[in-house]
């Protein structure tokens, strides 16, 4: 299943590409559905795919042994998320888990590179949009670790 | 305008009722022997016969003369005496003080507001101006965090202003519970959810010191202008006027200047997050 580009206009991360951006997104994404329960990916997993979360709801956490799971927050409508699958060595930094029936636009990654080789100026667009994503979940996590610090 | 004649002697006020809204925060509804107005944002500063005084930010709506509610969290001498206190007592109101949110400069913009803990009592009041000038603004997002389920006050509100033409309104919390299937994560989490048109939008954040640094980063980076974001600042205080001293921040005095500043005012003051 594909979205149509008004679809993703109604997208927080597709906000200002133009139609002919759009549509190389719509060429090399798809729709994935999880149910609950469902692990996307699990922390140190080879990463194919950068999602972006569309409808239902997603816990994202990190593992220190096999069997403890730290929920360090959610994943809210709109968001990207998987970056790790754009940069070498493709390996995921948290897990990923739905905690109710889950809807993702599921981008390509190796595919998306290709793309930024042939068009400088969208692989500048979606470089730039993905550090800001990391920026924020840096600056949130910063924020936590403050609030955790001072309770 | 002050409603007292004489500015440093308070007004009396029977408190009313108590409402429990968490574990640390309780919200008292008092009601002034005269009618008592206030802008928005603004503080008073209230006080317990034999006890002492200590500022706080009217919850309640600013169109509404005739009671007062004040939310507030135990925190120290006054505020864990001020829990102790049933319905029926008489306490004494100075104020209102200082310069509060400047509603008429957010006709025809979208509002966002980002809260945190306590923060939501000077917001509440905030919302309320805001329903009332709702046709002259084009929308108003609010995005809330509190610590846990348990800590988020004024639950019934998020509701409300959900089925209320023009508003929407989100919660997170830094650690869920059982019980608990909204997000996780902190105030600014929320903020990846949220459709604004920033150029024609204004912010506004308040919370504990570190929510309001964090959230003014955030609103930053995400291209809001510093002159397009409001803090509520908190500082000590003491005669509330602009006379003590107790309450500078370089060259303002928070009581008389603020508390409500753009981040343009006060961004270059070493003093802003202390
Ligand atoms: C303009 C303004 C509006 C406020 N609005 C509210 C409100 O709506 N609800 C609410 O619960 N609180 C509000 N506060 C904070 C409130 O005034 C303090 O929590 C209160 O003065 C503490 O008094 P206390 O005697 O209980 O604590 P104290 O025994 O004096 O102090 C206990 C602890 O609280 C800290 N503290 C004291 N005053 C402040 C302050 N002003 N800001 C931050 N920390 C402080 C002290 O440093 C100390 O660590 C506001 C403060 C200001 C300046
Ligand atoms: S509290 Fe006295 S000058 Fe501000």
């Amino acid at each position: 299943m594909k979205l149509t580009k008004d679809e993703l206009k109604n997208i927080g991360f597709f906000d200002n590409y133009n139609d002919e951006q759009l549509k190389i997104f719509i060429g090399i994404s798809s729709i994935k559905e999880f149910k609950v329960k469902d692990i996307l990916f699990e922390q140190y997993d080879e990463l194919s795919d950068v999602y972006v979360l569309l409808s239902g709801c997603l816990s994202l956490g990190i593992s220190l042994a096999k069997e403890k799971r730290i929920r360090l927050g959610t994943l809210e409508e709109g968001q990207l998320f998987s970056w790790s699958a754009v940069f070498s060595p493709y390996i995921s930094t948290a897990w990923v888990m739905a905690t109710c029936p889950t809807k993702v636009l599921a981008i390509d990654a190796k595919k998306l590179n290709l793309e930024f080789e042939k068009n400088c100026e969208f692989g500048f667009k979606t470089m730039s949009k993905i550090a800001q994503t990391i920026s924020h979940r840096l600056s949130d996590t910063r924020f936590q670790l403050m609030n955790q610090l001072t309770l | 305008m002050l409603n007292n004649k004489n500015i440093y002697k308070p007004i009396r006020a029977k408190l009313t009722n108590v409402i429990d809204e968490s574990q640390l925060i309780k919200t008292f509804v008092l009601v002034p022997e005269d009618k008592f107005s206030f802008k928005t944002g603004q503080f008073i500063e209230l006080s317990v016969d034999g006890i002492g005084e200590a500022p706080f930010t009217p919850s309640s709506s600013p169109l509404v003369t005739e009671k007062l509610e004040v939310t507030v969290m135990k925190t120290g001498y006054v505020t864990e005496y001020m829990h102790m206190l049933k319905p029926g007592v008489e306490m004494g109101i100075r104020g209102p003080y200082g310069r509060g949110y400047p509603v008429e400069k957010f006709f025809g913009k979208e509002v966002l507001i980002l809260g945190g803990g306590c923060g939501l009592a000077p917001i509440r009041s905030l919302l309320y101006a805001l329903e009332d000038i709702k046709d002259r603004l084009v929308k108003v997002i609010l995005c809330y965090g509190s610590k846990t389920p348990a800590d988020c006050i004024y639950k019934p509100l998020f509701d409300r202003l959900n089925s209320t033409e023009k508003f929407e309104a989100h919660r997170t919390v830094d650690k869920a519970d059982e019980d608990w299937d909204g997000s996780v994560g902190v105030a600014t989490t929320l903020l990846n959810k949220i459709r604004i048109n920033i150029e024609n939008s204004v912010a506004v954040v308040c919370g504990p010191p570190i929510m309001m640094k964090f959230g003014a980063i955030r609103l930053l980076e995400m291209g809001y202008k510093d002159d397009q974001i409001y803090l509520s600042m908190e500082k000590n205080m003491s005669c509330g006027l602009g006379k003590c001293g107790h309450c500078m921040m370089g060259e303002f005095f928070v009581c008389k200047d603020g508390p409500v500043f753009t981040y343009d005012e006060i961004k270059h003051n070493p003093e802003i997050w202390r």
